[in-house]
């Protein structure tokens, strides 16, 4: 098990490695930098020897591979240096912003948990069949709701015209209400679908039956049996939903103003800010791979039949 | 019966004295009427405004002051050496007291108002303002700082005594006066000027004279201010010489349209900017107040790039001038608070001269310049002339209000004489290095707000923002194109200290760039604000910031 661990926390550390080098040949390749954007932007009104100058005293007139191996040595110190557009350091910017989209992913992931196993039970317990028709195709209706249109119709119900919650100012926990929810609902839908095919596949296996035929109630079977094999497909695709997550902040923080790292991304990736996009990067790259790797040890716990092959592999 | 008539004179006793309260409550109510009249007028101080942003502010170095999330910040919390009069224009004292300069226009001295301080206590006085100014017209490469737009020509500073200051120049600067009343001369304590410019970011760093102060910053959404109470240098003219009525200003960043005008509405903000000129009915329907704001500067205006042999002929771009309605697309896109321009300036600029009668669209002269230019139709409705196609490109440019729409509008017009009008949004990195090469670009958008007539230097001149690149200017890519005639009146209006011989330059300025179509001015920008029935009292810089010194809110 040590040895596994090692293994796959050098593996992370490539990864990590990986993201940083290619955001930066990535953002090397695009046309224009966040200096340039930021100082040829005619409202500067500032010459060309006044722009080269300050491009020379931010290094950016260095050969590439100079330019390269001095923000990976920042990198490893620590030091990611200032946000070119916003001018402040990117690190004052990941603090304000990572505990905001913390809390708004953290809690729209369980909310997407609970409505997706919300409504891949109460498919199973519904009596008529146009009923488990209905819940069934809840999913496909979350996913194809624009998260952009979904977060200006809750805005204009709950908080202008029925005026419960207020979008300016809201009290913390107010104001997680609505964006967690503009979050949750796509990203539940995905997850009902896995579960819901998965529970399908448990409840024509065997044993099933066996546990039927001795008298068991179908909230019991489902309880007892088909919730702990239908959880596995459910949690690898869980691990890539949270990358998703990101993205549903984008949309959220920008509809709802709220600080996050989502809003961070899209004014970074707006302004080419590469300190606050490398930035970024490794930090999602980090969060998967820490992720996957929560969920790939989760994985024997649930099913104990894994606990051989990991053994095995290490 | 005794009792009953006595029951009568009782009760009729209690209703003579129901009347008489109610016609007191009455009078009363009528007597207070006028007063509560008159109390409408007189400013209560008390509450905390909120102020929706639609972006958040960058640097808060005072000449990065130009972009309006930043000026809206930086207007409240700095004070200018002087202010200018957003309806006369005139320049009145502020924190100089009075000022001279001679002849020449090569040296200003300013007298500096005495008790001012910044608001961690150091003082305001000559010193710090020739340090402010040093750092504004030199820029300070060490701490990266850069040159203020508004400043030209500077040299030096000289601190005669406490409160008094030179300021020499290298040449004539009849501009500089003006500078010291604009967003980008905000003064700031020398704590300030000490920092990096990579640290000018937050708020908080930024130390200024000004009615309010930065309490509190959340970064990217939020800048709350409060009001300082030993505030009593406003400008001399000002109606309130004491601390800021209100208590405090919470600026929120709402990117959404839709969300800012929903929650003034709702009650949930006080005061929004960037209000669509679409969005202005549902405002007025209930009784919120629509500022619109003039910007008093270039107007919005497509700019061409003639070393672009697409345009290089004046014909060519004369034609396309007059294949532009702008009336047309004010009265389609816009509304009352958008005019149709009448010159390269708004109507509110210094200097203006009406050209509208070359400006008139009209196509079929329009066809004939093309004709005569040797573009004859294509097949596909596109004039082509030794097998190139008349088609151009120019970017959106952001900042502006509906350009896509405009500029979809003025493809539409340009397409029934025969020209293509390709509209790209595309990154801002893209945007910005296409733009500085005439080839890809023939065409740009141009406006600039600044209540001078140096405005016009700001965007033609090729050391400043060369709208039309011109060789030996901001890009590398141009291989010819230079306009000595214009260059020569941008030099000349900036140094000239006759005014009246100043205004006539700027005439000239505006009637070059006119009968040479380098210019296509389509409409006057203003700054839209929408605010609450209460909020009372909001005032405007000369170009469209808002000034919430004298700001009151009537309830709360």
């Amino acid at each position: 098990m040590p040895s596994y661990l090692a293994g796959r926390i050098g593996q992370a550390l490539l990864v990590l490695w990986a993201a940083f080098t290619l955001s930066f040949i990535l953002l090397q390749a695009l046309p224009g930098d966040a200096l340039l954007i930021k100082y040829q932007n005619p409202d500067m009104g500032l010459s060309p020897e006044q722009i080269a100058e300050i491009r020379a005293s931010y290094g950016a007139d260095q050969s590439l591979v100079l330019q390269y191996l001095h923000t990976l040595g920042n990198f490893l110190t620590g030091n990611l240096g200032y946000s070119v557009s916003a001018s402040v350091p990117v690190l004052d910017q990941l603090a304000t912003n990572l505990p905001a989209t913390a809390r708004l992913a953290g809690l729209g992931f369980a909310a997407a948990v609970l409505l997706a196993v919300g409504i891949a039970v109460l498919a199973n317990l519904a009596r008529f069949a146009w009923l488990r028709t209905a819940i069934a195709s809840l999913p496909s209706l979350f996913i194809s709701v624009p998260v952009f249109w979904l977060g200006i119709v809750l805005i204009q119900v709950f908080s202008f015209r029925l005026k419960l919650i207020p979008v300016i100012n809201p009290p913390e926990w107010q104001g997680l209400i609505l964006p967690v929810l503009t979050l949750a609902i796509p990203i539940s839908a995905p997850l009902a679908q896995v579960l819901l095919r998965s529970m399908d596949d448990v409840l024509t296996q065997p044993f099933i039956s066996v546990a039927r035929a001795r008298g068991a109630s179908l909230p019991w079977i489902l309880w007892h049996h088909v919730a702990r094999n239908a959880l596995l497909p459910t949690l690898t695709i869980a691990g890539i939903l949270f990358g998703e997550l990101i993205g549903g902040a984008v949309v959220t923080e920008t509809v709802f103003g709220r600080s996050g790292l989502g809003q961070l991304t899209q004014q970074a990736v707006d302004n080419q800010d590469a300190s606050v996009l490398q930035a970024i990067v490794v930090l999602a790259a980090a969060v998967f791979v820490v992720v996957n790797l929560i969920i790939d040890l989760i994985y024997p716990l649930v099913d104990p039949r894994l606990k051989k092959s990991l053994g095995a592999n290490a | 019966m005794r009792i009953s008539r006595r029951l009568r004179s009782i009760s009729a006793a209690v209703a003579a004295l129901a009347l008489t309260t109610t016609l007191a409550a009455c009078a009363g109510s009528a007597g207070t009427g006028p007063t509560a009249a008159a109390t409408s007028d007189t400013p209560v101080a008390g509450g905390t405004l909120v102020y929706l942003e639609q972006q958040a502010h960058t640097n808060l170095y005072p000449p990065s002051g130009g972009f309006y999330p930043n000026g809206g910040v930086l207007n409240q919390i700095t004070d200018k050496l002087t202010y200018q009069n957003p309806q006369t224009l005139a320049i009145e004292p502020w924190i100089a007291e009075s000022w001279t300069s001679n002849a020449a226009l090569t040296e200003y001295t300013f007298k500096i108002r005495p008790g001012v301080t910044f608001s961690d206590g150091t003082p305001l006085d000559a010193a710090a303002v020739a340090k402010n100014y040093d750092t504004y017209g030199l820029g300070n490469k060490e701490l990266k700082q850069p040159v203020s737009e508004v400043i030209n020509n500077y040299d030096h500073s000289e601190v005669i005594d406490p409160l008094t200051v030179k300021f020499v120049f290298k040449k004539s600067s009849p501009g500089f006066l003006q500078g010291t009343s604009t967003i980008g001369s905000g003064l700031v304590s020398l704590a300030t000027l000490a920092k990096s410019y990579d640290e000018l970011g937050s708020a908080t760093n930024i130390i200024g004279s000004g009615p309010f102060v930065v309490k509190n910053e959340v970064l990217g959404k939020e800048v709350d201010l409060s009001a300082r109470s030993d505030y009593k240098w406003a400008p001399k003219n000002a109606a309130n010489q004491g601390r800021a009525y209100l208590d405090g200003i919470k600026i929120v960043v709402t990117a959404e349209d839709s969300v800012r005008i929903g929650s003034l509405l709702a009650g949930q903000g006080d005061l929004i900017r960037q209000v669509q000129a679409y969005d202005e009915d549902q405002v007025t329907a209930q009784n919120y107040q629509v500022h619109a704001a003039p910007t008093k500067g270039v107007n919005d205006s497509i700019a061409f790039r003639p070393d672009n042999p697409l345009v290089s002929d004046v014909r060519v771009r004369q034609a396309l001038l007059k294949a532009t309605d702008s009336a047309e697309i004010v009265s389609t896109l816009f509304s009352e608070n958008y005019p149709v321009a009448k010159s390269v300036v708004a109507q509110t600029a210094v200097g203006y001269v009406d050209l509208s009668a070359k400006l008139k669209a009209d196509p079929s002269e329009s066809k004939k310049l093309l004709d005569a230019a040797g573009w004859t139709l294509g097949a596909d409705g596109v004039r082509e002339k030794d097998g190139v196609k008349l088609s151009l490109t120019i970017y959106e440019s952001l900042p502006q209000p509906q350009n896509k729409q405009v500029l979809q509008l003025v493809a539409q017009q340009w397409a029934k004489v025969g020209v293509k009008l390709n509209i790209l949004a595309g990154d801002a990195g893209s945007r910005t290095v296409d733009n500085l090469d005439p080839e890809k670009t023939p065409l740009t958008v141009a406006e600039v707000g600044r209540a001078d007539p140096d405005v016009l230097k700001s965007q033609f001149y090729p050391a400043n923002r060369d709208a039309l690149l011109q060789k030996g200017g901001s890009s590398t890519k141009v291989k010819s194109f230079s306009d000595t005639t214009l260059n020569a009146l941008l030099e000349a209006e900036t140094s000239q200290t006759d005014l009246a011989q100043r205004l006539k330059d700027v005439a000239d300025i505006q009637n070059h760039l006119i009968d040479q179509a380098l210019v296509i001015p389509i409409f006057e920008e203003p700054q839209v604000f929408a605010a609450a029935p209460y909020l009372k009292g909001l005032a405007f810089e000369a170009v469209g910031r808002p000034s919430l010194y004298g700001v009151w809110l009537e309830k709360k």
